[in-house]
């Protein structure tokens, strides 16, 4: 029997443990990630990084939860990538290219069973519009006439709530007026920001951003649970032309992709978007008929600070332009992954021209060298290449540096500053070399790419234009496009703003991106719209449509 | 010791308040704008920036934003993040994975580090000793995230021992990643433990209980082992703190959606209210360990006394 | 006045100190001298890098080598940008090995000198400093290595072996005191109290020899826990960077590689494997040394 100090001391050690399993047990809840149901599957997917409410998401993840939800008003035929109104619109007219028409599908209705109307866009619209929501996608109304009352002056109210230049004639007509001619209005109106919303919306924005109400092909069962997922499930009543084959969807998040690749291969998740670098190369023979990779419609380019008077001399931008070989970059770094960029816009947009960027983006490093001598470049001062940190871009700016020694020049890496630093900086002119400039497709048209980049109105703080290059025959050239007579015309008129850039090489188009889609045995059907995301209303589920 | 303990956990307010300050301040202190973050490559229009902006405080001198987030604590308000979702719910639903990943950890870690040990002292420079040691060796050689990922591939999927990834499983998910959380500290105790009880096998009381015929394992047991456990003890205490408070790398290979995630996330973000919410709770954590692992050492050893 | 006569006493009882008695030992331990090897193989490849890497230049890189495998003219292949991986392995140990050591020094000073007070003297002392390490112990090492890289607005073997041990130090810390506390009811230390010893003396004299054997298997394994630490790091997007070359930044590149490539995995972590050896021979052997009952 032992003694008394040892019976004391074992109490006192059992006691300790005992409270500390109580007290994991208690703080042990009770969530798990959603399984799949039969008749659903599973969709790879990132974190959101805001609300799920159309006009606030502008980021991928969250875009594509809003595109399941909700079915945007125009639509583009996959190939030629022109419009179609196989969404909720069934027209879009304007006899100036300033006053709109749009026409809307009647008999849709919400995930509620409320109607849409055009009332449901002309509200929903205003309220994004509006800037002390804070909504993301106010942006996108700012051609709207009126748009700038809706903008509170510094801490002040703003002077309206309701565009002057938007109203519902009757309940299925949208009536826009711009405040400059656009001639490819209809184009832009595929984005989801341009969503209806549901009264309810109105009442509780909060919980609505949780457990999103739209009008498309699939419904909210569940919340957005952070780090876990949400699960979609076919809307029956859809009045769109395609209906869901399949009783659902489970998004599933993950933070890593190897991670995501590795549960593809073993059956526990369906469909992964986006491969890890070791699976580039071998994916297509893992998966065989269960891969698919197409262009992306997206553009990384090399970006030059204007303002800085060692860049300003168009033959330096020119020599560092074609002393990088795109080509070994793509071959080695990505393996194949990428495609080398021969323009300021990739191939899946209209109004791209192969090889718009002619000589100053292929590899000629003699005349590069040669360039850099006659312009008098400090070869004694070493290059800075900035990019930001922990997304996987050291390996080819690494590249880049090397290629850069290689015709006589130092390089130094300065990728050490985390995504919010590295905005701020270059938003506010701080660049003191070359940077990583990338822009993907809103809407598929070259002006996507030309406009929010390079246009003297996409000036930081208002736009993206962080080169900050300011040319009037260049913004000459796209007003002359938006005020084009129609598409074709504005298109012609776009492509000779490109041929300027082209000329001035604000920055260094590198790559185009390459979109890889692995999914495994349970699901067939797989293929991309144009903005390559997995038309998920198309995916059938063990060979039988629902 | 009831004194000892009481005027321990009273201390524990006033480092919580300091702790908090320097928290808000180092978040404070990181560069770049997080509003203008919220909308990456894309525009934000400058008034929605104003409005964002406006909304939590972040044009205010820090003194001022400091002494708005503690009178929304002393409401009990914790704040939100960028979404409009309160930390307190943040943490709700990320503490209790943690919790179970830091069990498992720590369980396999005391488990199999300890026996390791003690078997390693007992057949000093053994094939079994130095077996231990090569696997300390290449423990401690291969980072937690190749170890990880290896772990995940050979282990979950080639062989199908363990899910691979998500906690749908219930306890079970935590297996793999636990062993993996767990392979780092599971060196050290190993080596903590062998060392120490090699340290007690020369000592006098050990030699006089084996004059007195005490059987070999009652001398391991009861003699050795129990002396041999207060850095034991210091490690794993010192552990479990850093275990609930920072796995990033393995809550992100094997998709658990713990604190450690939200905190990288939070601080990448610069998201105040968050990364001050959760690592305040993480301060407490250590302090309360740090007691009980206090507490425990005058268990272990009654000659440690504290008043 | 002459010294205490206490004093006196020590000196002569002191004469065979512990630490020469150590050397002593060492000297013809076969694993200690193994370990010292490493160590000193391995600082010699920080130090003379060209003559290890037999002239071949880690910076002469093609692209159009991406990769390749380990053969006869480049012993361990191509790293991803078409550099030699062997003359990149090697200079890597300068900057990988730099900082695994300036950090566990950086840890082992920081960590005695305040688990020693907070341990011996106990009470207040005990009370501000334990308190201290645990807000140390709250902070993540994220958000402090990144507050303290972005301030010092450079990244060096340095500043990265800086924010390491700034915020790395308290296991050190807990592990002396710890030890300390348990030894200070001891009967030498009393002893030595009695005759009148200072406490500094007692410390260094007494306590600390027989206190250090955990911190210092602690260290020993926290070298290359700490090279590795430089790996995560990166991995966060926090370390080290390019153009730099450490093995943290090859094993990083690497792990993305593993299925294609993995001889970009293999080298660096062996020379990190054997350099950890290295250095957990040698401070067991050190401890063996330095422990008083092997006597």
């Amino acid at each position: 029997m032992p003694g008394p100090t040892t019976l004391r001391r074992r109490t006192s050690l059992a006691s300790v443990f005992g409270i500390l399993i109580l007290v994991a047990a208690t703080l042990s809840g009770c969530t798990s990630a959603p399984q799949t149901p039969p008749g659903m599957f599973s969709f790879y997917l990132g974190e959101p990084q805001r609300p799920l409410v159309p006009g606030n998401t502008t980021e991928s993840e969250g875009s594509k939860i809003i595109s399941a939800v909700w079915t945007p008003l125009v639509t583009f035929d996959v190939k030629s990538r022109a419009v179609t109104y196989d969404g909720a619109a069934q027209s879009v007219t304007s006899a100036d290219n300033v006053r709109w028409t749009i026409k809307l599908k009647p008999g849709w209705t919400f995930h509620d069973g409320t109607p849409v109307t055009a009332e449901s866009y002309v509200k929903a619209w205003n309220y994004t519009a509006l800037s002390t929501n804070a909504q993301g996608g106010s942006y996108f109304f700012s051609n709207i006439a009126g748009y700038d009352a809706l903008q509170a002056e510094d801490g002040g109210k703003p002077a309206a709530t309701r565009m002057s230049g938007l109203h519902a004639a009757d309940p299925t007509t949208i009536e826009v007026t711009l405040s400059a001619p656009f001639a490819i209005y209809p184009v832009t109106l595929g984005y989801s920001a341009f969503d209806p919303l549901p009264e309810f919306f109105y009442t509780d924005p909060v919980a609505f951003g949780k457990k999103p109400v739209g009008q498309g092909p699939f419904q909210s069962a569940t919340e957005w649970v952070p780090g876990h997922g949400m699960t979609l499930t076919r809307y029956d009543d859809y009045a769109g032309k395609d209906k869901a084959k399949s009783r659902g969807v489970v998004m599933r998040m993950y933070t890593e992709l190897s991670t995501g690749y590795t549960d593809v291969l073993a059956g526990n998740l369906d469909i992964l978007k986006n491969l890890p670098p070791d699976a580039y190369a071998s994916a297509k023979d893992v998966f065989k008929d269960r891969y698919l990779g197409q262009p992306s419609p997206d553009i990384t380019t090399l970006g030059f600070p204007m303002y800085d008077p060692r860049y300003s001399d168009v033959r330096v931008r020119r020599a560092l332009s074609m002393a990088i070989d795109r080509e070994a970059i793509v071959d080695a770094i990505f393996l194949g992954t990428r495609v080398a960029a021969d323009s300021f816009a990739p191939p899946t947009v209209v109004g791209y021209r192969e090889n718009a960027c002619g000589q100053w983006c292929e590899y000629r490093p003699d005349e590069a060298k040669r360039l850099l001598a006659e312009a008098n470049f400090d070869t004694s001062q070493p290059v800075e290449i900035w990019f930001n940190a922990g997304a996987g871009h050291d390996g080819w700016m690494t590249a880049v540096g090397n290629m850069f020694r290689k015709i006589g020049l130092t390089y130094r890496l300065r990728g050490n500053l985390q995504f919010n630093e590295f905005l701020s900086k270059r938003d506010a002119k701080e660049m003191t070399g070359p940077f990583r400039l990338a822009w993907i497709m809103d809407y598929p048209s070259i002006e996507n790419f030309l406009a929010t980049q390079y246009a003297t109105a996409a000036l930081p703080p208002a736009g993206s234009n962080t080169t900050f290059y300011s040319n009037p025959a260049f913004d000459a050239a796209l007003a002359a496009g938006n005020r084009a007579r129609d598409i074709a015309d504005a298109n012609k008129a776009y492509q000779r703003a490109e041929d300027i850039l082209v000329n001035d090489l604000p920055g260094a188009p590198i790559f185009y991106g390459m979109d890889q889609t692995v999914w495994g045995k349970r699901v067939s059907n797989v293929h991309y719209d144009i903005r390559n995301d997995v038309v998920l209303e198309d995916v059938i589920v063990d060979g039988q449509a629902v | 010791m009831t004194r000892f303990v009481l005027r321990r956990l009273l201390l524990t307010i006033p480092v919580l308040i300091g702790a908090s300050l320097l928290i808000y301040a180092m978040v404070y202190a990181l560069p770049g704008d997080p509003v203008r973050a919220l909308a990456g490559d894309r525009p934000l229009s400058p008034a929605v920036q104003a409005q964002i902006r406006a909304e939590f405080n972040l044009d205010d001198p820090f003194p001022v934003q400091y002494a708005k987030y503690i009178w929304g604590l002393l409401h009990g308000d914790f704040g939100q993040d960028f979404s409009g979702r309160p930390v307190l719910e943040i943490i709700g639903q990320r503490l209790p994975v943690t919790v179970k990943l830091t069990i498992v950890a720590v369980f396999f870690e005391a488990l199999f580090g300890i026996a390791a040990g003690i078997l390693a002292s007992l057949r000093r420079n053994s094939f079994f000793d130095n077996l231990v040691l090569i696997s300390t060796t290449l423990l401690v050689s291969i980072p937690v995230f190749v170890l990880g990922f290896l772990a995940q591939f050979v282990f979950g999927f080639k062989l199908g021992w363990f899910p691979i990834a998500g906690v749908a499983d219930g306890w079970v998910s935590y297996l793999l990643p636990g062993l993996v959380l767990a392979s780092l500290s599971m060196a050290y105790v190993a080596r903590l433990t062998r060392t120490a009880m090699l340290e007690a096998f020369s000592a006098d009381y050990i030699r006089t209980a084996r004059a007195k015929g005490v059987g070999r394992s009652r001398i391991v047991m009861r003699h050795a082992f129990r002396n041999s456990l207060i850095p034991v003890v210091t490690f794993i205490g010192a552990d479990i703190g850093s275990l609930l408070g920072g796995a990033i790398v393995t809550e992100s290979v094997f998709n658990l959606p713990g604190l450690g995630r939200a905190i990288f996330d939070a601080v990448r973000s610069q998201q105040g209210p968050v990364v001050v919410g959760i690592v305040t709770l993480m301060v407490f954590f250590y302090i309360f360990f740090n007691l009980v692992v206090d507490v425990l050492y005058a268990v272990i050893d009654p000659r440690i006394r504290y008043d | 006045m002459t010294e205490p006569a206490g004093v006196e006493a020590e000196e002569l009882v002191g004469q065979s100190s512990v630490w020469a008695d150590a050397w002593k030992y060492l000297r013809t331990n076969p694993l200690f001298l193994i370990g010292l090897t490493v160590m000193v193989v391995m600082v010699a490849m920080a130090l003379f890098p060209s003559v290890f890497a037999l002239g071949a230049d880690p910076t002469d890189c093609d692209l159009s080598m991406s990769r390749r495998p380990p053969s006869a003219e480049h012993w361990f292949g191509m790293d991803l940008q078409g550099c030699d991986y062997y003359a990149n392995v090697i200079y890597g140990a300068r900057t990988s090995v730099a900082i695994g050591v300036l950090t566990v020094i950086g840890v082992l000073v920081i960590g005695v000198l305040v688990g020693s007070l907070a341990g011996y003297f106990g009470g207040w002392a005990d009370t501000v400093l334990a308190r201290i390490t645990d807000v140390f112990f709250g902070i993540p090492l994220f958000l402090g290595a990144l507050v303290l890289l972005t301030v010092s607005a450079q990244r060096s073997v340095w500043t990265v072996s800086l924010a390491l041990v700034v915020f790395g130090w308290m296991t050190a810390m807990r592990l002396v005191r710890s030890s300390v506390v348990s030894i200070r009811g001891a009967d030498y230390v009393l002893a030595a109290q009695a005759l009148g010893a200072s406490s500094g003396r007692i410390l260094v004299r007494h306590i600390l020899p027989n206190a250090l054997a955990p911190v210092l298997i602690y260290a020993t394994i926290a070298v290359g826990t700490f090279i590795s630490a430089e790996a995560a790091l990166t991995y966060l997007g926090i370390g080290l960077q390019a153009p730099e070359i450490s093995w943290g930044l090859q094993i990083n590149v690497a792990q993305s590689l593993i299925g294609s490539s993995p001889h970009l995995l293999f080298f660096p972590a062996l020379f990190l494997s054997v350099t950890v050896l290295g250095f957990i021979l040698l401070g067991d052997a050190l401890r063996d040394a330095l422990d008083p009952k092997r006597r």
